[in-house]
């Protein structure tokens, strides 16, 4: 049996020997992968009818208002962020002028950017604007430090007039798409 | 090797090495006892039968329908992320996948009855590791590409997640039992003993992000998603420890549940042969219908429900005194609670072994070898030969098994040749999803007592292993007595 096994395996191996081979692989490649996904979501609404506006009680500040948002410096987020974009929508069909500043600040309080909008009265054409952050645009170091937003609401008009638009109010929406870096 | 691309590679080709479990080469090749195996009902010609310990059958089988390794790595200067999002994430389907299935035979041992001659029982042990991974298109897209840019509005379907993989040990029992002289049926009961499973096969929902209804964007999740697990925790719980008993407690606990101690279930197989002449045979089996009852060291991840996020919204003047500063936060928990995420569920599980379902045909010709003397037993008793042994043998074979995403087909043709009693031969072409350039090559060599075989398929794909969508192969050695012997 032993004569009849050792040339049949030497056989079989000397077989798979010449019939198998392998074109040269580089696995070191992987090394090279680039995954940059981009997400996108919207961050904040506000909306405000223009009694409400008329009717606020400080001079000229209808809204203003502090809140957490920790979203862009989350140790995930900050540490992957490449550029972002965020996207302001502004819509006023109000009798008046209105501002709406969005101020970015850090965990202290302290103020590292603001986005400051005056949005012209009714029949104005709803605005669109996009801040870039990144190369060629503001440092992505205003976004991954940012730990609240403030969102303040002016009227720079008067407190009497009332649109003839239906539903008169103004409207800001915000989003942003970011490129992330997850290899 | 860095961690990340120890563990792509893992998972493209490691874990994900997916095993077809044909095997072809083996079904209706009744030299060898281990086609006992695929068919409890084949032709049984021997009189008694042991395998040599631990390599009586070894089975190895690795396949991907989709990328392979050569696509990827292949060192050509094309830029490596241009070949996965060409190759990987834009080329694969959902119903692509990565899969293995490995076999270990610990003992296999036969014997024909004394009193009942016509009977030919068979028992043993093995282990097998099965596990299939389907390629999740949509989930890749999704980290590849974001939901932003040109993917809003597209919608993701959370379904494309779907696995299973287990290692159980199998101890069987099998009876072999020529009815006539032209019909031999059998069956063959099963116990596993599992050593871990995981599954996660029902899984639906989607993710979109579309215009929104007040703000720019709408992501919206609706989810069903759901992985059983059983056997890893504790598995993992000592690899965590990391001590110098790991490793001898990693062989308890395997020792353990090879022995009944983990989950346990029952199965059988059965399958016949049926001569429709002398020359002209056909076969069918099926194997592991069963099921593992999974109730120790269970854990099950859930993630269901549905959400839809606008972002913080402030309608005025409603929310005028809502002075609460943690509005982002109460937008996270507000998800959260929607679309919890469950990792404290410990209920039992049943799953299911992958049943499989062999049929061929088979027509015999050439100068036959013995007698053919119908004498209505498995054994010519006044020869001691064989019947029905004829030089060569063509036909075709079907297998199907069933998998997460349905069934899997292949269709086999086939051809053997014996040369005398002591070497056959057996090559087969088959098609399945995984290659229409199958070429197998069998052979089973009979040295005295002494019987070896070795069966390895797509033999082209060792031309350029890297470069291919399965590779097979199948060895053992054991000792026969053949009638007479």
């Amino acid at each position: 049996m032993k004569k009849l096994l050792s040339p049949f395996l030497l056989l079989v191996t000397t077989v798979i020997l010449i019939l198998s081979c392998a074109e040269e692989q580089d696995f070191d490649q992987f090394d090279d992968l680039s995954v940059t996904p981009i997400v996108a979501s919207s961050i904040f609404y506000l909306e405000s009818d223009e009694e409400f506006i008329n009717s606020a009680s400080a001079a000229s500040t209808f809204y203003a208002q502090t809140f957490n948002f920790d979203a862009f410096n989350e140790q995930f987020v900050a540490e992957r962020l490449l550029q972002g974009t965020m996207i302001y929508e502004l819509e006023n069909t109000t009798s008046k002028t209105l501002s709406i500043t969005i101020e970015f600040l850090d965990e202290g309080g302290n103020l590292l950017d603001l986005e400051s909008f005056s949005i012209d009265p009714a029949p104005a054409q709803p605005q669109i604007i996009e801040v870039a952050y990144g190369p060629g645009g503001k440092s992505l170091d205003i976004l991954t430090n940012t730990s609240n937003l403030r969102v303040i609401g002016n009227n720079l008009g008067d407190v009497t007039s009332v649109s003839s638009e239906p539903e008169p109010k103004i409207i800001m929406r915000s989003a942003a798409e970011f490129l992330f870096r997850l290899k | 090797m860095k961690l990340g691309k120890l563990m792509f590679l893992t998972t493209l080709f490691g874990v994900a090495s997916l095993w077809s479990q044909n095997k072809q080469l083996l079904y209706d090749f009744y030299e060898i006892p281990q086609s006992l195996m695929v068919n409890p009902g084949v032709k049984a010609s021997e009189k008694w039968h042991t395998g040599i310990p631990a390599l009586s059958g070894l089975s190895f089988q690795a396949a991907t329908s989709g990328v392979t390794v050569n696509d990827l790595f292949a060192n050509d200067g094309v830029d490596f992320t241009t070949k996965v999002r060409e190759r990987l994430i834009e080329d694969m389907s959902k119903r692509d996948d990565f899969s293995t299935t490995s076999q270990i035979e610990l003992f296999n041992i036969g014997f024909r009855g004394k009193n009942r001659p016509d009977d030919y029982y068979s028992f043993g042990m093995y282990g097998e590791t099965d596990v299939i991974v389907y390629w999740p298109k949509d989930l890749a897209i999704l980290a590849f590409e974001g939901n932003g840019g040109d993917n809003i509005g597209r919608s993701f379907d959370l379904g494309d997640l779907n696995l299973r993989g287990e290692m159980v040990n199998v101890f069987h029992f099998g009876i072999n039992r020529k009815i006539s002289n032209t019909l031999t049926v059998g069956a063959r009961a099963k116990i596993y003993s599992s050593i871990f499973q995981f599954q996660s096969i029902k899984n639906s929902g989607s993710f979109t992000t579309t215009v929104g209804q007040d703000n720019i964007y709408a992501n919206n999740i609706n989810a069903d998603l759901e992985l059983q697990t059983s056997g890893i925790e504790e598995i993992s719980d000592i690899l965590d420890e990391d001590t110098s008993t790991t490793q001898r407690d990693l062989a308890s606990l395997f020792t353990r549940r090879v022995l009944f101690g983990g989950n346990l279930g029952l199965g059988f197989d059965a399958g016949f042969t049926y001569h429709l002449n002398p020359q002209t045979t056909i076969t069918g089996s099926v194997l592991d219908v069963g099921f593992i009852y999974n109730s120790k060291d269970i854990k099950n991840y859930t993630l269901r429900g549905s959400a839809t996020n606008e972002g913080i919204d402030v309608i005025l003047p409603e929310d005028i005194n809502n002075i609460n500063n943690d509005l982002w936060q109460e937008l996270i928990d507000e998800i959260e609670e929607s679309v919890p995420f469950n990792d404290n569920d410990t209920s039992s599980y049943i799953s299911f072994r992958p049943i499989k379902v062999y049929g061929s045909f088979r027509y015999d010709f050439g100068l036959k070898e013995a007698s053919n003397k119908d004498c209505g037993c498995a054994i010519n008793q006044d020869s001691g030969q064989n019947d029905d042994l004829y030089r060569n043998s063509v036909g075709g074979q079907l297998f199907m098994i069933k998998r997460p995403r349905g069934i899997q087909a292949a269709l086999t043709g086939f051809y053997q040749k014996r040369l005398g009693r002591t070497l056959s031969l057996k090559t087969t072409y088959t098609v399945d999803k995984y290659s229409f350039s199958n070429i197998g090559l069998g052979l089973s060599l009979q040295a005295g007592p002494v019987n070896f075989y070795v069966l390895g398929d797509n033999l082209l794909g060792y031309r350029n292993v890297a470069d291919s969508h399965y590779a097979s192969l199948q060895f053992g050695f054991n000792i026969i007595s053949w009638n007479g012997n």
